[in-house]
């Protein structure tokens, strides 16, 4: 069975018992009768109704059920009017009992939870006093009503005289839970956000006014005033108890014309708001929440930035913040992150949201230019200081490599000098040995070069380049794609660096049995890619070389991506912007 | 007798060349030192006449080295300490007769006529 029919079938419910308890009051004895069979079902009716509405606007608050509950209990004192008093002291018991559905429903508002234990505990202490203190005054055969019930049938002891100071100390407890469900109500009214107090106002003020009013006639009768005097509070609490459901009513009817009037005066401010930052300030007002920020979209990073550029995450769950994305014509455009109350009203910060999009797409346009300045900036000083490192690194390789062979070279030269006449032989070898130093520091020179930039690459081009580094590959290498033609000399610079990297790795680190290259044009772009069959669980954070190879991509708009799960290989992926001539 | 010699320098290629080179011309070579730590700890015991020291080495500076062993003296004699290095010599300046060395040879101009010309 569906929500809906549930709901349906509880209303039903609810007028068959107001019904009967009316019925009840019509044939009762009692002098108000004719009077509550009016008033009874009205409450309860009122209650349920609006209870069960609320309950279907929002299934997963419990508040609707906590209203609809009190409506329910309601009728639970209906046998009272009974004139047979086995029937009439059960009412009795029961008669209080809405008291303690009331406060559980006004200190559960909104949510329809109990948060905080010493809610837990306000709630707990009214249900047992105002079940228990009926129960006592029952059994021990206490004043029951004024005048005209029946008999009390459930006599345990008569002792008029105890049940009447238990009266008293009930009384006494009564009024006390009545000041802590009021502070409580005070707590919450000054801790409330501004959103939230337009949510929680109505109901809060008017269950302010119910419970002073009970608060002050259970009072003054603990002080024994006349009844007349008590007649005042008697009736605020009763009207309070009445407008309650529909004090809750219009509180929604008021969002809903706040909300009209906001997108309204939002709409007139966003074409006034021209300078940075303004369309924050737009609608921060409109929804009455000054936290609120804007977080804006870029596609291209997946990611959200600040007005700034700057990289932002979105909140966690719980921190008590709600998030309503803005899209435009399908398109995520931006965030709103804001104040988790007006999550109460998904319809208001979505109107507002669509009311805005423009403008937020307009901001969203400069924070991605600032963030896209930004990244230029970073990636300008990473390659400056890759740069610098290559440079060093170049010097060591000199020093270390050739031209410590051209030293010992130049010593086994003037030895072999020096030998020569006396002894030929020696000197032979001496030169023999010279000649490897030659070889060798040859072979170091060629690699440096190429490490700056092969000339095969400018000659031959992309193509060539990759035969070159397949060849010198120390695992087998399969070319599964090669552009036919040439590609602009800045993307194939970069492009070869890629692969030369990938492969070095492969051999260093891969422990791979074969690995693959390709290079193709996909979507005005030239997808650069090595792939291994190796150990996988490469950092890119970890090496110098693929930071390197991420700043060098990024001076040509390209981004590097590297996948590689321990275990499964892995593939180094770069895409630079490469339009088709 | 033979002067003796000491070779400090991370390459073992070219101390063995250093070595063949000096010996042929009638230098006796006591021991080899990869680093700037084992030189001090060889020329403390085997008390050569000279160290021949590479600036570069990878622990310490070979300038720093020449220090500490030319300040030695004041508990005794010290080595004659010659900086070598494949880099020139004005690349540093006065920094060779601040450590205390007797003078700089650059590595490919090593040849004991060399060294007898700075110890000179």
């Amino acid at each position: 069975m569906n929500l809906r029919t549930q709901l349906w079938l509880l209303a039903a419910l609810g007028v068959l018992l107001a019904a009967l308890g009316s019925a009840l009051l019509l044939s009762s004895d009692a002098r108000e009768a004719p009077v509550w069979a009016l008033a009874s079902p009205f409450m309860m009716l009122s209650f349920i109704g609006v209870g069960l509405f609320a309950w279907w606007r929002r299934p997963h608050s419990g508040f609707g059920a906590l209203m609809t509950a009190v409506g329910f209990v309601f009728f639970l004192s209906a046998p009272m009017a009974s004139d047979t008093p086995a029937l009439y002291g059960l009412g009795y018991v029961f008669s209080s009992l809405y008291l303690g559905t009331i406060v559980h429903m006004l200190l559960a508002f909104p949510e329809g939870r109990l948060d905080r234990a010493r809610d837990r505990w306000i709630v707990g202490g009214v249900y047992a006093l105002v079940l228990g203190a009926n129960l006592v005054l029952l059994l021990l055969d206490g004043p029951l009503e004024d005048d005209s019930h029946p008999r009390n049938a459930y006599v345990l002891v008569h002792a008029p005289g105890v049940a009447k100071v238990a009266l008293g100390v009930a009384e006494g407890l009564g009024v006390l839970l009545a000041g802590a469900v009021i502070a409580t109500f005070v707590e919450r009214w000054r801790a409330a956000t501004a959103p939230e107090r337009r949510s929680l106002g109505p109901v809060l003020w008017t269950g302010t006014g119910l419970i002073l009013g009970v608060g002050l006639s259970v009072g003054l009768d603990l002080v024994g005033a006349g009844s007349t005097v008590a007649l005042v509070p008697d009736l605020a609490a009763l009207a309070c108890l009445l407008a309650l459901p529909y004090v809750f009513l219009l509180g929604l009817g008021r969002r809903r014309w706040f909300a009209a009037g906001a997108i309204g005066s939002l709409i007139q401010r966003l074409s006034a708001a021209r300078r940075t930052g303004g369309v924050r300030e737009a609608l921060a007002e409109a929804l009455g929440d000054p936290t609120l920020r804007l977080l804006y979209w870029l596609p291209r990073d997946q990611r959200y930035v600040d007005l700034e550029g700057r990289a932002v995450e979105l909140p966690a769950d719980g921190a008590g913040r709600g998030v309503t994305e803005v899209r435009a014509e399908g398109r995520r455009i931006a965030a709103l992150v804001h104040d988790a109350a007006l999550l109460d009203d998904p319809d208001l910060v979505q109107a507002a949201g669509a009311a805005a999009a423009l403008a937020l797409e307009n901001e969203r346009l400069g924070a991605e230019l600032r963030a896209r300045v930004e990244e230029l900036e970073q990636s300008r000083a990473g390659i400056i200081a890759f740069g610098l490192a290559e440079r060093r690194r170049f010097e060591r390789d000199l020093h270390d490599g050739a031209q410590q062979r051209l030293v010992a070279l130049g010593l086994q030269v003037g030895m072999a000098r020096a030998k020569l006449r006396d002894d030929p032989s020696a000197a032979g070898e001496l030169l023999d040995g010279a000649r490897e130093e030659l070889r060798q520091a040859q072979q170091e020179l060629r690699e440096l070069a190429r490490g700056l930039h092969p000339a095969v690459l400018t000659e031959r081009g992309l193509g060539a380049a990759v035969d070159g580094l397949v060849q010198r590959a120390t695992v087998p290498v399969e070319i599964r794609c090669m552009p036919p033609e040439r590609l602009p000399n800045a993307v194939e610079t970069v492009a070869y660096f890629v692969l030369a990297e990938g492969l070095t790795n492969v051999a260093k680190y891969a422990g791979a049995r074969h690995a693959s290259v390709a290079v193709e044009r996909v979507n005005g772009h030239a997808v650069v890619e090595v792939r291994d069959d190796g150990v996988g669980g490469a950092d890119p954070a970890a090496g110098t070389g693929l930071r390197g190879l991420a700043d060098r991509l990024a001076a040509v708009d390209g981004r590097l991506e590297i996948l590689s799960p321990p275990g499964a290989g892995t593939v180094v992926r770069a895409r630079i912007p490469c339009a088709s001539s | 007798m033979a002067t003796t010699v000491l070779i400090v320098d991370d390459h073992p290629s070219f101390r063995a060349t250093a070595r063949m080179l000096l010996e042929a011309e009638g230098y006796d070579v006591v021991g080899e030192a990869p680093d700037g730590h084992s030189a001090l700890e060889c020329a403390g015991r085997l008390a050569p006449q000279v160290v021949l020291l590479d600036v570069n080495l990878p622990d310490l500076d070979g300038f720093a080295v020449a220090s500490r062993l030319t300040a030695a003296g004041a508990t005794g004699a010290h080595p004659q300490v010659v900086l070598i290095s494949s880099r020139d010599g004005s690349d540093y300046g006065p920094l060779v007769l601040a450590s205390g060395a007797r003078g700089f040879i650059p590595k490919g101009e090593l040849s004991g006529a060399a060294l007898e010309a700075v110890l000179a």
